[in-house]
């Protein structure tokens, strides 16, 4: 009788427990993440049907809650669509990115000193880079679009996740257990995805959130500067850049945008740093 | 020495690689520019002379030493649209985008110090909880947004600003502060509210350490320990970031320069990718990955004089 009481009990304890950025950022995520579902099944509107009579609705007419853009588009509609977009670039760019960048990061800490050495260099020298620089590079080289955005940022982040990788790998090749390993007859590879990934997982993790943020910024950048998606894709930077022209007739057309942009990066920020706080509360309450 | 000369052999081996790497997409993935340029009924002829003239028909190595030799001698010829020359341009721009960058990085270092060592030394209070709140979202907003906001109040509504525009530091100084005010706060938010969160737990782990415990029992207040021992203690992961970050504003300098309309490097550079002058942006690009390299190297250096166990290290290593 008295154990399932004391294990819901438990179960709030353990709710109540967890970090508060971790709460926030699951919630705003998560409604991301709906919200850009959503969109595949039902939007408000057709995302690019032409209304001329209905141009520039403020915020709050009726049938549309958020008003509508110089060509009578919902802007609503407009803000889910990008959200898929936004989405769909930070999160293809992100798991590359992070697949290449591990594997690189775990070859680097299981090779030698000299390999480490050379590759931190070129680890540092790859961080330093900007991905909006990048970003330019490949616009000219592969024409403006989601495609050169994506390359862009997979680039941008390979020495980024490599860089996060290779000291707590290097930490966990050193423990016994993994001279244990060795000396049983496993093989490096199988050491460094059985022994060492496990161990480096919750960084990971915590990575990708944080990447997942730093994407979404740049993807909105790179499209405000048109040498991201290109119409007819929807995408928050470029309804950004569409309402600039438009900022004294219709300010409240480049209030929407922002705010989708800002909760998103929030978002992912606070799960990455809640998850953070999660995995290692020592550290985080020293932080 | 010794660590000077590594620092400039690794220098200059990044500058070649990256030069190397930026000329090689270029060429890999570009594709055909004199085709690009002449569009689709081009014929193979006009195409093949296009390519001569722009010298685009020469083997990749010596393309690769005629534009490398031509960007420090100032010798780049003229764009492919043939209306400015190309090392020119980059000179007159570069003006203001490194005061749009530098002044930015100023501005954020100033203020990250002061308002993460109030966040550090308030952890355990509202006051402290307020500034992580607020550089939690500066950290999220995008500089272009935070731009296109500040035009609409202080231009716009109040006219205490110009919209956009840039008037030459040579010209009239304080014209030229007004027109650059309101970029350089678009673009130092971001900046401010990462580096703020790395002074924030920089200073909170100094605070915890022994000496500062020391110069307490001294008879040292808290805010003389934190002045005298602390910020120069902290200032070392400061100088790191501030460096990380100069990359971060030059490469924002390319959108603010898009929301103010100030002819700099940005605005050629976003010219030059919609016109496909693969030699202007490669020379961009280029110029700007120089001044990162060059911040990186004189941060290094910079390390050994702040903290001199890093430099006892390497002496030893």
């Amino acid at each position: 009788m008295a154990e399932p009481q004391l294990s819901r009990a438990r179960s709030r304890a353990q709710l109540s427990n967890l970090p508060i950025t971790l709460i926030i950022g699951s919630v705003l995520v998560g409604v991301l993440v709906c919200v850009a579902l959503m969109s595949f099944v039902w939007t408000p509107y057709d995302p690019i049907a032409i209304n001329v009579r209905n141009r520039y609705l403020p915020i709050g007419s009726d049938g549309h809650v958020l008003g509508t853009d110089k060509f009578g588009r919902d802007v609503l509609t407009q803000i889910i669509m990008g959200a898929r977009n936004s989405l769909f670039v930070s999160v293809v760019s992100t798991l590359v990115s992070l697949v290449i960048g591990t594997l690189l990061g775990l070859y680097v800490a299981a090779a030698g000193l000299k390999v480490q050495n050379i590759a931190s260099r070129g680890v540092d020298v790859g961080v330093a880079i900007p991905g909006i620089l990048v970003a330019m590079v490949l616009a000219t080289a592969m024409g403006p679009g989601n495609a050169a955005a994506i390359t862009a940022i997979i680039i941008w982040f390979i020495p980024v996740s490599a860089r996060v990788v290779i000291g707590p790998a290097i930490q966990v090749l050193s423990q016994d257990y993994i001279e244990a390993a060795f000396g049983y007859g496993r093989t490096k590879w199988f050491v460094l995805f059985n022994h060492v990934l496990p161990n480096i997982s919750s960084i990971l993790i915590v990575q990708a959130s944080v990447m997942f943020a730093a994407a979404i910024l740049i993807e909105a950048s790179l499209s405000f500067l048109g040498v991201g998606a290109q119409p007819p894709t929807a995408s928050w930077g470029r309804t950004l850049k569409e309402a600039q022209p438009l900022m004294e007739i219709a300010p409240s057309l480049m209030v929407v945008p922002g705010l989708a942009i800002v909760i998103a990066v929030m978002g992912f920020n606070l799960l990455g740093d809640g998850l953070r706080a999660y995995f290692d509360p020592q550290q985080a309450r020293k932080q | 020495m010794r660590n000077f000369l590594n620092q400039t052999v690794i220098l200059l081996v990044s500058a070649l690689i990256g030069s190397l790497v930026v000329f090689g997409l270029l060429r890999l993935l570009g594709g055909d520019v004199a085709y690009i340029l002449l569009g689709r009924e081009a014929t193979q002829d006009q195409v093949i002379a296009l390519r001569a003239e722009l010298g685009l028909d020469r083997a990749w190595f010596v393309q690769y030493f005629d534009w490398i030799t031509g960007f420090f001698t100032g010798n780049l010829g003229r764009s492919f649209s043939g209306s400015y020359d190309i090392f020119d341009q980059i000179g007159q721009r570069l003006v203001p985008t490194l005061l749009l960058a530098f002044g930015s990085l100023l501005v954020s270092m100033v203020l990250a110090l002061f308002l993460g060592t109030y966040a550090a030394l308030n952890a355990d209070n509202a006051k402290g909880v307020a500034t992580d709140v607020v550089s939690q979202i500066g950290t999220a907003i995008p500089a272009f947004w935070a731009g296109l906001i500040l035009v609409v109040v202080f231009s716009v509504s109040l006219g205490w600003f110009p919209a956009g525009g840039y008037v030459p530091i040579q010209e009239d100084f304080w014209g030229s502060l007004r027109s650059i005010f309101l970029p350089i706060v678009a673009l130092s938010l971001g900046v401010t509210s990462v580096t703020t969160r790395f002074v924030r737990s920089a200073m909170l782990d100094v605070l915890n350490e022994d000496y500062i415990r020391t110069a307490m029992a001294k008879g040292r207040t808290t805010k003389s320990a934190v002045f005298v021992h602390g910020l120069r203690n902290a200032s070392i992961p400061v100088v790191t970031v501030g460096a990380l970050q100069l990359g971060n504003l030059l490469a924002g300098t390319i959108v603010i320069e898009s929301v103010f309309v100030i002819p700099g490097l940005g605005q050629l550079l976003l010219s030059a990718v919609n016109g496909r002058e693969v030699i202007v942006v490669q020379s961009v690009v280029l110029v700007i990955l120089l001044i990162i390299l060059v911040m990186n190297f004189l941060l290094d250096i910079a390390y050994g004089l702040l903290d001199p166990r890093i430099r006892d290290k390497r002496k030893g290593g």
